[in-house]
């Protein structure tokens, strides 16, 4: 792994100058560049204007928060096999303040945010991990001796965007599933004047982040949003509709169980609970690991991580359709239909035979009076 | 000699003499006089109802293979594409059953007396106490009955629920639908349905239990329209030609043929 601080990007240089001083060849960059635009849903036109933009970066200053989380998705950006521009980019703008990587610790750890805040005031992008308890006074969760509320109002006040990273900063994640004891929201749910790019997923794909950085810098707005304010050039499609098994489910091909042959086939996990038709998600295009694999890939069903509530709404993880809450777990929707069907059924059998019964007793049934302008009730039964 | 309204002489029927012949008489009772034809069921609703049933027979066989395909295929996946197939059907027949639905709404308002909303829902003083005078009928407690030529107030609120699950249904289908097109009109605009019932596996949920709910209501429906026919005023053949046969000079709760004729 390249390290942040071993050749430090000067606040003046240039990228372009600064990765050449970091050995990466012109061709490099450009693929890197090439990439993005891809990445970014951009016609291959758009690469050069990329490149341009980036080659011509100055080094922006990143706040870098970690509040109520595993750190598991710094982990998850930081710690790849091989380095990818977009990666040495995560980690030399990180810089300022990023509190899992800094040497520091204590009082001057928090002088350097405050620093950092007040030098580039109004010019920092302030990237969010983890979620933000609200409940007893937000005193779950406490850094420096605050809450991380406060920090989080404090940073974000100045900031020129707030990104958001991973499902905890997205909408709060494991902590918020029911009965989300900590009271624990998102970025989003505190911060409401500045637009919030939730970067979902736990943990996110670091692609997708460096591209929203990367159109920020090109195009000096944040990318188009969806509804749950993620960028819509990687979460614009759901799983589903990218997947490689897809051509086993519209064949009617699925695995049955993770042992049987169809699970060797490599066919559809729709059966055992793959959640990728409701789950909007680049995974199977930028995949994990360096490209290597991803989850569907390695025969895994999909647990829809990117989509707000997923621990609640896409559990059980190896089942199609949400248990019933208060009924039990066996007891799923299917049983309780079937017998409503066959007890309805049962119940007109049974009515059907009783109103026979009757009308064999009594053929002639007396009858209200029908109603206003009635001819004095009469009946259809025969006149003695 | 009694006539028809139409003007065609009637005779009064024969009825079999004997115990056999009492237990086969028509239990309604002994038809009496002359009957009139009352025209209930106009044609866009007579077409829209078999469109409807024909797509939820449809919608119902596919959406339980969606749901948990009960055949799979074991050549090559270039070689078939069963699944696909099954969800063009329930798409086809979904939209199909979603024009029958318009075609409905609008009816609750341009139809006749029997077709408009306040004979399809139980909203009125009348039908909401006779609703519970039916209850009682039909629970052999109250053995007075209650006579109504369209739909009386159970069928009502049969065919209210029928249509509050349908629009329930339809929503949450377009919602599914949309997702194969997030950029497309249809997820632009039920996407909120999603945000409702928080997340698309509890849509998905939804769909799937609503589905259910057709297959009690079916045969309660076939049940009562049966009964209906053999015991209380004609049914069946409505909903083919249009119309009934009812006695005429009688009245009913929601028609009065003897203050229009003679």
């Amino acid at each position: 792994m390249i390290v942040p601080h071993a050749i430090p990007w000067a606040p003046d240089q240039e990228l372009g100058q600064y990765l050449e001083q970091r050995g990466v060849s012109r061709r490099g960059f450009l693929r890197f560049c090439g990439e993005m635009t891809a990445v970014l849903g951009l016609a291959s036109n758009f690469a050069p204007r990329v490149a341009r933009a980036l080659e011509t970066m100055k080094r922006p200053s990143v706040i870098w928060i970690s509040l109520q989380e595993c750190t598991g998705c710094t982990e998850s950006i930081l710690r790849t096999a091989e380095p990818t521009i977009g990666d040495l980019l995560l980690d030399v703008i990180s810089l300022d303040f990023q509190e899992n990587l800094m040497a520091g610790a204590g009082d001057a750890v928090e002088d350097a945010m405050h620093a950092a805040m007040k030098e580039n005031k109004g010019k920092y992008v302030l990237v969010v991990t983890g979620s933000i308890p609200i409940n007893e006074d937000g005193f779950y969760t406490t850094v420096a001796g605050r809450p991380v509320r406060e920090i989080l109002e404090e940073t974000a006040k100045d900031a020129a965007a707030v990104v958001a990273v991973g499902a905890c900063a997205h909408w709060g994640n494991v902590q918020a599933a029911r009965p989300n004891p900590t009271g624990a929201v998102g970025v989003a749910d505190i911060i409401k004047d500045k637009p919030v790019v939730n970067i979902a997923g736990c943990p996110p794909i670091g692609d997708v982040i460096t591209a929203t950085l990367v159109h920020y810098v090109t195009f000096g707005r944040v990318p188009e949003l969806d509804r749950e304010g993620r960028p819509l050039f990687a979460y614009g499609a759901k799983i589903h509709d990218q997947c490689p098994r897809r051509a086993n489910y519209d064949a009617g091909q699925f695995v049955e169980a993770f042992d049987d042959a169809a699970a060797r086939e490599g066919y559809c996990l729709y059966h055992v609970g793959c959640k990728g038709p409701s789950t909007f998600s680049p995974c199977p295009i930028f995949q994990w690991n360096t490209r290597t694999s991803w989850p569907i890939g390695a025969g895994h069903p999909c647990i829809g991580c990117t989509e707000r509530g997923f621990w609640d709404t896409m559990t059980p993880f190896y089942g199609r359709l949400p248990d019933i809450a208060g009924i039990g777990v066996e007891k799923t929707a299917d049983i309780i239909g079937a017998v409503a069907a066959v007890g309805a059924t049962a119940g007109i059998l049974g009515h059907a035979a009783l109103t026979g019964v009757s009308r064999m007793r009594a053929r002639e049934l007396p009858q209200y009076p029908n109603g206003p302008g009635s001819s004095g009730g009469a009946s259809n039964a025969p006149k003695a | 000699m009694t006539q028809l309204a139409s003007g065609i002489p009637l005779e009064p029927p024969v009825t079999p003499d004997g115990p056999a012949g009492r237990i086969l008489q028509h239990p309604v009772g002994k038809p009496q006089g002359h009957y009139e034809w009352v025209y209930l069921w106009q044609l866009p609703i007579r077409a829209m109802h078999w469109v409807a049933a024909a797509s939820m027979v449809v919608l119902i066989i596919t959406g339980f293979y969606i749901g948990r395909p009960y055949f799979m295929t074991q050549t090559l996946a270039t070689g078939s594409f069963s699944f696909q197939w099954m969800r063009l059907f329930h798409f086809v027949a979904g939209f199909l059953l979603i024009a029958t639905a318009l075609v409905r709404l609008y009816w609750l308002v341009a139809g006749n007396k029997f077709e408009r909303f306040t004979a399809l829902f139980p909203v009125r003083p009348r039908d909401l106490k006779n609703l519970w005078r039916m209850i009682l009928h039909y629970s052999f407690i109250d053995r007075r009955e209650i006579r109504y030529i369209g739909h009386n107030p159970l069928q009502q609120l049969n065919y209210t629920s029928v249509y509050v699950a349908a629009v329930i249904m339809a929503l949450t289908g377009l919602a599914l639908y949309g997702t194969a097109n997030p950029s497309g009109l249809v997820w632009q605009s039920f996407a909120w349905v999603a945000d409702l019932f928080g997340g698309l596996p509890r849509v998905r949920l939804v769909h799937h239990v609503l589905t259910w709910y057709f297959l009690v209501f079916i045969p309660g429906h076939i049940y009562f329209v049966l009964r209906s026919d053999l015991y209380e005023v004609g049914n069946l053949s409505s909903i083919i030609n249009g119309g009934k046969f009812v006695e005429a000079g009688h009245d009913y709760i929601d028609h009065n043929p003897s203050a229009t004729t003679t």
